[in-house]
């Protein structure tokens, strides 16, 4: 009689430590994971982002890259992450002035590259994204990017033969929320780092590595005219200006004020990263620009200057020819073909 | 008695005895000036003359603490409840672990805390799947409300108002107190019931009066925004508190 009470108290026990134990949906059957170390070179800042709360697993990322790269995330499954995002153009949209989505509709930006995210505080060209696992609510419910019900989709996902095993092995259950997708392709997001540029081995002073003298005339440029917003090592501060940049009526994009709704963030947008800028034109955030040298025109002689314009450039950034082709090759530097050619974050292709 | 029943005894006490068992229920029911809603069907009228219909109502509450007759306060467990016309699940809340105690006052938050504006997705009513998290702009919707009005501008006559905002200077989060007519103790075997009436009215009649043929809708942060945050900060009154065992 004691044994059997004994027993039942055991599975009393067992089953209130089950009800406490499943309140965290994240980790709910503490799934066996491996984590992933992410090799951050130490000449870095530490990262914004907070990994405590989303720490990198193997399964984690295969989760992500998998989502990244399913059309099934779209209204009528045509458009993936990786559609926009193409890793050949450093996760920009190569070619592409202004998004293309679902149903062959277009967007009113151009597509950002995506690398270095750890870093950012705030996302898209005005700022309006405030977290990176937030993020994807946005493409994926926007009618001009996937044009997605986030309840359909989850319900998609969920009767997923594929996914039921990847969010199991990443969360110990197959249930499909919001939070573990977004999570997930974060991790995905978070890994996609961009150091191994020549201009990068020429700063940790590789051994054989050096600057031509027109990269080294283009750096001394870059340094001087440039770097104050495209600040080395990241090549952004991640704040938000106004460049110069004319405003097109046909768009009207008031940048930062959409958000703020504060007159003195007219056409402020985010100063975007110049790491591997030569393989992912169109450029600015209505990639008005298909050549780079259109843009330096454009700080030589092409500016609008409204009463929001950076100070920094307020007089307009004098560049000469020779200023220009060196600033090319300088820029050339940045491009980084491992990150671009990088197995980890290629396509994976989905047939189910 | 035997020892198995003896511990059955045991289990069903421990059960019982925590504060979880100790709750406090709300019923809340919406209606527009005196008359009850019905989303779709009826027509009301705002102050400002305008006939108006409701598809949606929906809001977030949370943050609740219960007062004494001091002005002690306690908490009831942490939640968050997306409260809609539509689902009358939703409009049956149940706060939990209440300390036990006698309470003459009821206070709440209409919104979501601001943290949880910039910290990435999260789960239960929070989820961003129900369409109260604005993605161009992030941060939630603390408060929505949808319908019709000859008097809108808007294509076809459409009105839209979607409430949120938790930075400087347009923050639409409000608490609400309300004094209980008689108080509710809290026990582990009463689970007392108040009966809540929000009244939608207030979002257009309050202290800031809306009229739809200047203002039919408002989907940012902004001054309307904080202006009709104000008034429907008083759209609650208490309307019934029943003691049950
Ligand atoms: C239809 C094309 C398209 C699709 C599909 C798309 N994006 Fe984007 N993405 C964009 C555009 C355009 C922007 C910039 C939007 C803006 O600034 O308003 C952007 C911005 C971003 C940013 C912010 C980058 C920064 O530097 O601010 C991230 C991160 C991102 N997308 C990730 C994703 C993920 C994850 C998915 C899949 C769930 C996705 N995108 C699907 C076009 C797309
Ligand atoms: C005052 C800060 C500032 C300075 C100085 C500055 N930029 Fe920019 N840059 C910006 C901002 C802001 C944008 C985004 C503008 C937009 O999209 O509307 C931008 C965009 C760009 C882009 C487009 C990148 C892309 O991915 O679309 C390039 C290329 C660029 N800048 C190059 C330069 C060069 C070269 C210099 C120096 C000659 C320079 N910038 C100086 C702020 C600055």
């Amino acid at each position: 009689m004691t044994r059997k009470a004994i027993y039942l108290l055991a599975a009393f026990c067992g089953w209130l430590w089950i009800m406490g134990s499943s309140r965290d949906t994240l980790t709910a059957h503490a799934p066996v994971v491996e984590y992933y170390q992410l090799k951050i070179p130490d000449s870095l800042p530490p990262p914004v982002y907070d990994f405590k709360k989303n720490p990198l697993t193997k399964e984690g990322i295969a989760l992500g890259r998998h989502l990244f790269y399913d059309p099934k995330l779209s209204l009528d499954s045509s458009v993936s992450c990786g559609f926009c995002h193409q890793q050949f153009a450093a996760f920009g949209h190569f070619d592409h002035a202004l998004s293309h989505g679902v149903l062959g509709r277009t967007g009113v930006r151009s597509v950002p590259t995506l690398f270095n995210l750890i870093w950012q505080k705030d996302f898209m060209w005005d700022g309006g994204v405030n977290h990176l696992d937030i993020q994807p609510l946005t493409p994926i419910t926007d009618e001009n990017e996937m044009g997605m019900d986030m309840r359909e989709l989850i319900t998609r996902l969920q009767g997923n033969k594929t996914y039921k095993g990847l969010f199991k092995a990443a969360y110990g259950s197959e249930e499909v929320t919001t939070e573990r997708m977004f999570r997930a392709l974060s991790q995905f997001m978070a890994i996609m780092l961009s150091f191994e540029s020549k201009y990068d081995s020429v700063m940790r002073k590789e051994p054989g590595v050096k600057f031509t003298a027109e990269e080294e005339g283009g750096h001394r440029t870059f340094m001087q005219k440039c770097a104050s917003c495209h600040k080395p090592p990241l090549f952004t501060d991640y704040s938000l200006r106004n460049n110069g940049l004319p405003y097109l009526p046909s768009m009207n994009d008031v940048g930062r004020m959409r958000i703020t709704n504060n007159t003195a963030d007219y056409l402020k947008f985010k100063v975007p990263s110049l790491r591997n800028v030569l393989v992912s034109a169109p450029y600015m955030h209505d990639g008005r620009f298909f050549d780079i040298f259109q843009v330096f025109d454009m700080y030589d002689h092409g500016q609008e200057k409204g009463n929001t314009i950076d100070p920094l450039v307020k007089n307009g950034i004098p560049l000469n020819a020779k200023e220009q082709r060196q600033l090319y090759m300088f820029l050339n530097t940045l491009t980084d073909k491992n990150f671009i050619k990088n197995q980890d974050f290629s396509e994976v292709l989905i047939t189910d | 008695m035997g020892i198995m029943n003896r511990l059955l005894i045991l289990i069903l006490l421990f059960t019982c005895t925590g504060t979880a068992a100790q709750q406090v229920r709300l019923d809340i029911s919406h209606v527009v000036g005196n008359m009850p809603m019905q989303l779709k069907v009826t027509e009301y009228h705002n102050a400002a003359g305008d006939t108006f219909t409701i598809t949606v109502f929906r809001y977030y509450l949370s943050n609740f603490t219960l007062s004494d007759a001091t002005g002690k306060a306690v908490n009831a467990e942490k939640a968050y409840f997306l409260v809609s016309e539509d689902s009358t699940r939703s409009k049956q809340l149940l706060l939990k672990n209440c300390p036990a105690g006698k309470y003459t006052r009821l206070s709440f938050m209409i919104g979501v805390d601001s943290v949880l504006n910039f910290s990435g997705p999260q789960s239960g009513a929070l989820d961003p799947m129900y369409g109260m998290f604005w993605t161009w702009n992030s941060g939630y919707i603390m408060a929505k409300l949808e319908g019709f009005s000859p008097s809108s501008r808007l294509p076809n006559h459409m009105i839209q108002f979607h409430i949120g905002g938790y930075r400087a200077p347009h923050v639409t989060q409000r608490l609400v107190t309300l004094e209980l007519p008689t108080p509710v103790t809290v026990s582990a075997r009463h689970t007392p019931q108040v009966s809540l009436e929000a009244d939608a009215a207030t979002w257009f009649d309050g202290l800031h009066k809306i009229s739809f043929r200047q203002t039919a809708g408002f989907m940012a942060p902004g001054t309307i925004a904080d202006r009709i945050a104000d008034n429907y900060q008083h759209m609650f009154t208490v309307k019934e508190v029943i003691h049950r065992r």
